[in-house]
């Protein structure tokens, strides 16, 4: 959901943000991301995982993430001053129904919600690794 | 299937968690109750007043209800209980208050336009349009009317609730809510209602505000729409209520009285929630305000839900139950 948002409504609307280098920052977390979690999804589906892939895909994440996050937080910063400047996507009234609509306060919420949100997620999956990555002792999971 | 003699019994209450033993009580006493009056276990435990306390046969089994006798339940010479504290409890009549007390006073405090909403020469101004003095008076009669009829007309099948539901929300009257959530699901009830009530009453009271299209004709079918559904919708809580005698918790099937507004119990399971849509989407069309049409669509979502688990349960209920209803909507949902 928050890679629709950040693709389209912030990368690609806001034409001025697509040459900033936080954009790249993002784009290359994201891939390395999905490459190994859709691994990890596709050998799952077919009970072959190696333990490289899994050991990847809970531990990649620890830098991964953040890097992500600044990635995004940095782009969508980059954002606001055109945003203000042209109204994107904004409503003022006076309107026949009666709405408003301030993309720029809603960006800046968005950047806010990232403080609770981030932290829950990625002490989530800190402590999935532990739980997966700690009894590789017990059982391998390799064929 | 020998019933122990009732003065021979012991009863011993356990934590339906831990197991620890919480009380043991010797010759219980002479009044066959229910176990949740055990005078000598809230002797003990006084913070565990009647409405806080599940006590169950099995530790993860339901509540003994209070019309339960302890004669007749299966147990040896020795009762063992489960005893699981269900948390804070709060009436539900308390929970109700605080819901439609909160958009009461909010949308009056837009449209009184008190200080640091609208801009400061707007402070304690009024609209010029008329509509807006319309939409005033029917939304907080909607919720006066609402606030009046719990506490005069409703009749609630389970007194209290954990009050930590008070921010999530009761739904349906006569639902009952054992299980306590957690203290964030409590939060939501509440920041819905008034969350809504605020954002609508911004814009209907802006000075801003644009009035509807069709001008006085479009305000006067939405009055006639949301006062037909007013009295409609007070019309089904009465029917309701006199389907249950006062004290009792029987359930029965609603059916069309004399009342003109009640024959809609034909067509639909759950009238009220029927006629609640139908006031709502006068009010939309009132105030030609997208922030109600968002507000009466939500509702709706959430009463089709509640409907179509009453109208479920309704049928499981009574085998006789009238084929031709449909949960909310005549025909279609």
């Amino acid at each position: 959901m928050s890679r629709v948002f950040l693709t389209w409504a912030v990368t690609h609307s806001v034409i001025e943000v697509q040459s900033e280098d936080s954009v790249l920052l993002f784009v290359m977390a994201w891939t390395v991301t999905e490459i190994i979690r859709y691994s990890f999804y596709t050998f799952s589906l077919l009970n072959h995982l190696p333990y490289v892939i899994k050991w990847a895909r809970y531990t990649f994440f620890i830098v991964l993430y953040p890097m992500g996050v600044t990635g995004e937080l940095l782009t969508i910063y980059a954002a606001l001053p055109y945003v203000q400047k042209t109204g994107l996507f904004s409503v003022t009234l006076p309107n026949k129904y009666n709405f408003s609509f301030d993309y720029y306060t809603f960006l800046i919420l968005t950047m806010l919600s990232y403080i609770p949100l981030f932290p829950q997620l990625y002490f989530h999956m800190l402590r999935q690794r532990k739980k997966v990555l700690g009894h590789t002792q017990d059982y391998s999971k390799v064929e | 299937m020998e019933h122990t003699p009732y003065n021979k019994l012991c009863v011993e209450i356990l934590d339906a968690k831990t197991k620890d033993k919480l009380c043991f009580l010797d010759k219980v006493g002479t009044r066959p109750d229910a176990p949740r009056l055990f005078p000598a276990f809230l002797a003990r435990h006084p913070q565990f007043y009647p409405a806080r306390q599940s006590i169950r046969l099995d530790p993860k089994g339901k509540s003994l209800k209070d019309e339960d006798v302890l004669q007749h339940l299966p147990v040896g010479t020795t009762a063992t209980f489960y005893f699981r504290d269900l948390g804070a409890q709060i009436s539900w009549v308390t929970v109700f208050l605080t819901e439609y007390a909160g958009p009461l006073v909010i949308y009056l405090m837009f449209y009184f336009r008190v200080p640091f909403i609208y801009a400061p020469k707007y402070d304690f101004t009024t609209s010029k349009h008329w509509v807006v003095h319309l939409a005033c008076m029917c939304h907080s009669f909607h919720y006066v009317k609402r606030l009046l009829e719990t506490l005069f007309v409703h009749r609630f099948s389970h007194g209290t609730m954990p009050l930590r539901n008070i921010f999530k929300g009761p739904g349906p009257r006569n639902c009952c809510l054992q299980l306590s959530v957690t203290c964030a699901a409590v939060f939501q009830n509440c920041t819905y209602y008034w969350g809504f009530a605020a954002w609508m009453a911004y814009y209907i009271n802006h000075p801003l505000y644009t009035p509807p299209i069709y001008g006085e004709q479009q305000v006067k079918l939405a009055l006639i729409i949301f006062l037909f559904c007013q009295i409609g919708n007070f019309s089904i809580h009465i029917a309701l209520r006199n389907l249950r005698p006062p004290g009792s918790k029987t359930r029965k099937i609603p059916y069309p009285t004399k009342n003109p507004f009640t024959w809609i119990f034909l067509l639909v399971s759950c009238p009220n929630y029927t006629y609640e849509l139908g006031s709502w989407l006068g009010f939309t069309l009132m105030t030609q305000c997208l922030p109600v049409a968002f507000f009466t669509m939500v509702g709706f979502i959430q009463m089709t839900v509640w409907a179509k688990g009453k109208h479920r349960s309704y049928l499981k209920e009574f085998r006789d139950y009238p084929t031709l209803r449909s949960p909310i909507l005549p025909f279609v949902l």
